[in-house]
């Protein structure tokens, strides 16, 4: 547990460092690139004397560090500023924004998980059989067309020529759901509806398969590719030569040794996840963080962009840090590393 | 009289690739009788190891692969029986020991995991309490002290001897009549590899289990088998009892093979002749318990 413990330790010391890192950045570029974001704010009938008084008021005139100083000193308050654009705290947008986003995001997480890894263990079991050369070319399909294109194309045949689901939004209007997390799967359980819960899930269907079509397809080549070279190890064999089945084999034998290399990919997939997520919430005018984010860079919000930017990028290393821990509490040579001779 | 516990007749193995064919066993033949210990003797890439896959039935279903001949378990023709029947066999009847221990145990589930299952390849319901008493009973019998520890550990945790052990104990835990041990303990140094074979002649002895021992490791063998088969090329070249091979080798290849044996009279690695004639027909040295025709 030692070797855990320091494993975690590390991990957050790193992801701290990396959030600094980008706070800095994201910091200094939406202060450089071009635009006066109170100019923009008040639009362009506001009088100079007004523009001048809301950038003393954002304190836009002092310098690039007195103002960064000033941003950490708010933010380990919890205080990521004001929205110009939603004149609310940014914190209380994200708090509306984000659960939609991270939903469809962990929906499609999982889909990629729970579809992608079988057919990779799939494909590998009937390597060169029929079945394996089908689900190789489905997820060479789902590899090589970026999300939103699927997000067309699926939203296409089975919204629109189709309507098997609907084309839009996250909920029927007749439910009303009260927040409660955010995350409608959730809060129409809270709240005792399984058919409300029903409809969210119809819903997110077809976005989040889109979402998650580019990570089935990695999830299921690397596992392939990772179950095929497990395959040829002497303890494969060794299995084989006791009698135990090929299926057995497959799940338990083959499959636990191929599944932690790919969980290393699959937590960056996550990430990628998070990124295309923005657009595939566009095409399904998904009530997200996206609608919000480029919102928001387009009016040059600078506190809002900011906080956009953290939080997701807060989300990304989190997740990194899980499938980290996963991916050691599978692996007995880590969890074991500090009784190794 | 029972039937040999392995008949192996008149057996031609091939690989087929794209454009060539490459014979890999021709015309095999060799018996294992029960409780027998036989050595199958041969150079690398002579088709031992392959041979041994074949009797298991773990080669069959690849891609390219011919043969032809006959394989007899107890009397029962392998390829007569479904392909499930045999799986069945495979863990319950035959058993086999590979060349790296270390390498041969999944290194993701613990010692006293992989035997509960190895285990209950024969009793199906076994739970893991019994199991347990029933792994470390052989874990003490292969001479492993402390196999508590040894049950919890995970292969890359232990020794290739001690892994050795461990596989040694798991081939025989459920009382196979045959036993293919493919070269092992090449990858262990030669006390530690003296050490863990002579623990399994001991165990064969004690199970009644007739092994098929495959070597390279003239020494070993000539320790270890009541009988010799030596094998180049995939043919047979010679077989009899131990003594009458090593003690009067019929064929020029078993002749090169034992004069290969490096000894320890200063005079360097002893010359190998660069041509053998293997137009020499095969040498069966007449035992009568190899007859049984």
């Amino acid at each position: 547990m030692i070797a855990l413990t320091r494993l975690i330790a590390k991990r957050l010391a790193t992801a701290s460092l990396v959030l600094i890192g980008v706070s800095m950045l994201i910091f200094a570029i939406a202060r450089v690139i071009p635009g006066d974001p109170a100019r923009i704010a008040l639009g362009p009938n506001a009088t100079n004397e007004q523009v001048a008084k809301l950038r003393t008021e954002l304190r836009l005139d002092d310098s690039l560090p007195a103002q960064y100083a000033h941003f950490v000193s708010e933010l380990l308050q919890g205080n990521l500023g004001v929205s110009l654009y939603t004149n609310r705290p940014v914190t209380t947008d994200i708090a509306q924004f984000l659960p939609a986003t991270l939903e469809l995001v962990f929906v499609a997480g999982a889909l990629m998980v729970l579809i992608g890894l079988p057919l990779g263990m799939l494909s590998a079991r009937f390597e060169g059989k029929w079945a394996d050369n089908l689900i190789r070319i489905v997820s060479l399909l789902g590899v090589s067309a970026p999300s939103f294109v699927w997000a067309v194309i699926l939203m296409l045949l089975f919204a629109f020529y189709l309507p098997l689901f609907p084309i839009a939004g996250r909920i029927s209007e007749q439910y009303a759901i009260d927040p409660v997390t955010g995350f409608l799967l959730i809060d129409t359980l809270l709240a005792g509806k399984p058919w409300a819960w029903l409809d969210a899930a119809w819903h997110i269907a077809l976005p989040a398969f889109a979402l998650a079509l580019s990570g089935i397809g990695q999830a299921a080549r690397l596992t392939r590719a990772n179950m095929v070279e497990t395959y040829n190890t002497p303890y494969i064999e060794m299995a084989r030569s006791y009698g135990f089945s090929e299926g057995r084999i497959a799940r338990r034998y083959a499959f636990k040794p191929s599944l932690i290399p790919s969980l290393t990919i699959i937590g960056l997939d996550f990430a990628a996840m998070l990124g295309n997520a923005f657009l595939v919430e566009a095409v399904f005018a998904w009530p997200g963080l996206s609608r919000y984010g480029v919102a928001v860079i387009l009016r040059k919000d600078l506190n809002a962009i900011l906080g956009t930017v953290l939080v997701i990028s807060a989300t990304f290393l989190i997740v990194n840090i899980l499938v980290d821990l996963l991916i050691a509490w599978l692996n007995p040579r880590i969890r074991h590393a500090e009784q190794q001779p | 009289m029972s039937a040999p516990t392995l008949a192996i007749d008149n057996l031609d193995l091939s690989f087929k690739g794209l454009l060539s064919r490459t014979q890999v066993l021709h015309g095999v033949t060799l018996t294992v009788e029960p409780g027998e210990r036989v050595a199958l003797v041969g150079e690398s890439g002579s088709g031992k190891s392959v041979l041994a896959r074949l009797v298991l039935g773990l080669l069959q279903d690849q891609r390219g692969v011919e043969v032809s001949g006959r394989i007899d378990f107890a009397g029962t023709e392998l390829d007569q029986l479904s392909r499930t029947a045999r799986r069945a066999l495979r863990g319950r009847d035959m058993s086999m020991i590979f060349q790296d221990p270390t390498s041969s145990l999944n290194p993701m589930f613990t010692i006293g995991n992989q035997f509960h299952e190895v285990l209950q390849r024969r009793k199906p319901n076994l739970g893991s309490d019994q199991a347990h008493d029933t792994a470390r009973s052989w874990l003490d019998r292969v001479a492993i002290p402390d196999t508590d520890r040894v049950l919890a550990s995970y292969p890359f945790q232990l020794s290739g001897g001690m892994n050795q052990r461990v596989m040694i104990a798991m081939a025989l835990a459920n009382n196979p009549s045959l036993l293919l041990a493919d070269e092992p303990g090449t990858a262990l140094d030669v006390t530690v590899q003296a050490q863990t074979l002579e623990l399994m002649r001991k165990l064969a002895e004690d199970v009644g289990t007739a092994v098929l021992f495959i070597s390279h490791n003239l020494g070993v063998v000539r320790e270890f088998a009541d009988r010799v088969y030596v094998i180049h090329r995939g043919h047979i070249v010679e077989s009899g009892q131990t003594a009458d091979v090593f003690g009067n080798p019929g064929h020029p290849y078993t002749r090169a093979l034992l004069a290969a044996i490096p000894r320890i009279t200063g005079e360097g690695i002893p010359d190998l002749p660069e041509q053998i004639d293997l137009s020499h027909p095969p040498v069966h040295h007449n035992t009568g318990s190899a007859d049984h025709g």
